[in-house]
């Protein structure tokens, strides 16, 4: 008799025992009962199938008649439901994690720009960021690739053209920049003057009147090409060119005869720390005594979480070993080292352009366990600059 | 009294050519075979167990008798079983009729 009623309803499997099972059963008929599957498996053990609904009844006449009732099993939805019931922390542990992967998978964990400048790049990164495209946002509700791309080169005028690509949770953009070519043409009379003491080597004048030859030697702020095309007459132009001269340098130098070097060995020694806040916990590494020489370099942890920075870190502390070697030099390696590092100091504080043509040590003395030295560089390099001529009306 | 009902009963039945069972109260026993009893109209069950069934009506008992005797269902009037069927017996009260 299983129909989907019984299904439905639930239908359970009772075992009963005793010796007046047929009383019990006929008074529990007369009460309405259905029973099904009876079987005989003892003298005094009857099994049998009932309607959920039933239990009632018997539970009620069980006592008059001096029933031992054991139930065995249960069929249907409402023990299904209570199975459930007793499974919904697992059920309910199952459907969180699928979310939280469902989010997971749906977060924008990376955006890469390339092809651009770091300056245009910073740019694309603030917009994306007020578009709400920022790594640790849900993608869902987000704007199309299409449309970022579309508002990107709408907002920044620099770009030429850029790629929006999303590939998987990470956002791909390629960006070309636009090469600027400078349509603002200067057209303010100006002259050409020298910016430093200097002898002219090679003159190229695009626009002016030049006023020096090559070989001369011309003072600083002295006129090198006037915007004054012809003499005593009122048309000026911008005067623009390049202007080569040699120029000197003198650098004095002091260097030690002995010097100690602090090098480090190699030999690491980490301590770990568990930053919360202000606190820092010691998680490693903390017993190392503090003997011998050690430099110090202690790098932290960002941590972002969902765009929030959280406020645990690890911080690491990483002791390098020094071991101090002094090193005596003679003369003639001080005065090559003079030499290679006041070369490269001086090419740093000159134009890229210019050109160190020449070096001669003007002088080397020894005093003190110092060494002093004085060097004279030749440089060949720009010195034209623009000045504004004031027409004063 | 009873008696005198009884008759008027029967020849009610007779009569009107009515279904017996229904007008004197009476089991109505089906068999498929040997393999299922269905009983109808009964007023309970006495005994049951592998090898026997017995069951009460109005006027005495019905004593079945089998091999692996086993109730399939049992409603208020009704009755099937299963199982190796080998008889059944009509034991009526000896004060009836």
């Amino acid at each position: 008799m299983k129909n989907q009623h019984d299904f439905f309803q639930g239908i359970m499997t009772v075992q009963v025992e005793g010796t007046l099972i047929e009383p019990f059963l006929q008074a529990c008929i007369k009460r309405g009962c259905y029973i099904t599957n009876m079987r005989r498996v003892d003298p005094s053990i009857v099994i049998l199938t009932i309607r959920l609904k039933d239990w009632k009844t018997f539970r009620q006449l069980r006592k008059k008649y001096r029933c031992k009732l054991s139930i065995k099993s249960g069929k249907g939805v409402p023990f299904l439901l209570q199975q459930l019931v007793s499974r919904l922390s697992l059920l309910f542990a199952f459907i969180v994690a699928v979310v939280v992967i469902f989010i997971l998978a749906n977060t924008l964990w990376s955006i890469k720009v390339d092809g651009l400048s770091p300056e245009l790049e910073a740019d694309v990164e603030s917009k994306l960021n007020t578009y709400g495209v920022s790594p640790g946002k849900l993608t869902i509700g987000m704007k199309d690739p299409i449309e970022i791309q579309q508002q990107l080169l709408e907002d920044i005028p620099d770009l030429l053209w850029i790629g929006v690509k999303k590939q998987g949770t990470s956002y791909h953009l390629y960006g070309v920049e636009k090469t600027r070519y400078d349509t603002d043409k200067n057209n303010r009379p100006s002259d050409l003057v020298a910016t430093k003491k200097g002898m002219i080597i090679e003159t190229f004048i695009k626009k002016g009147r030049p006023m020096v030859s090559v070989y001369d030697v011309v003072r600083k702020g002295q006129v090198l090409a006037t915007g004054q095309l012809v003499e005593e007459e009122d048309t000026f132009v911008h005067s623009e060119g390049e202007v080569i001269a040699e120029t000197w340098y003198r650098v004095a130098q002091t260097l030690p005869l002995k010097q100690v070097l602090m090098l480090t060995d190699g030999t690491v020694e980490s301590e770990y720390h568990l930053k919360l806040g202000k606190f820092s916990i010691p998680v490693w590494g903390f017993w190392r005594g503090e003997d011998g020489d050690f430099r110090e370099e202690i790098h932290g942890s960002d941590w972002n979480l969902f765009g929030f920075k959280i406020p645990i870190h690890i911080q690491t502390i990483d002791y390098y070993s020094i071991d101090r070697k002094a090193y005596e030099s003679s003369k003639k390696e001080i005065e090559k080292l003079g030499l290679s590092s006041a070369r490269s100091n001086l090419q740093q504080e000159l134009d890229p352009d210019a050109e160190i043509k020449e070096e001669k040590v003007l002088h080397l003395s020894e005093e003190n366990g110092k060494v002093k030295l004085i060097l004279m560089y030749k440089v060949y390099e720009n010195i034209a600059e623009t000045k504004y001529i004031s027409q004063g009306d | 009294m009873s008696k005198w009902q009884q008759q008027i009963r029967t020849w009610l039945s007779r009569y009107f050519d009515l279904p017996s069972d229904v007008m004197l109260d009476l089991p109505r026993i089906t068999t498929i075979g040997s393999i299922h009893v269905y009983i109808e109209n009964h007023t309970g069950l006495l005994h049951f167990s592998d090898e026997e069934v017995r069951i009460q009506y109005k006027q005495g008992q019905i004593r079945i008798l089998g091999k692996d005797l086993g109730v399939k269902m049992m409603l208020k009037e009704e009755l099937l079983l299963e199982g190796e069927l080998k008889s059944v017996e009509f034991l009526p009260d000896s004060k009836g009729r």
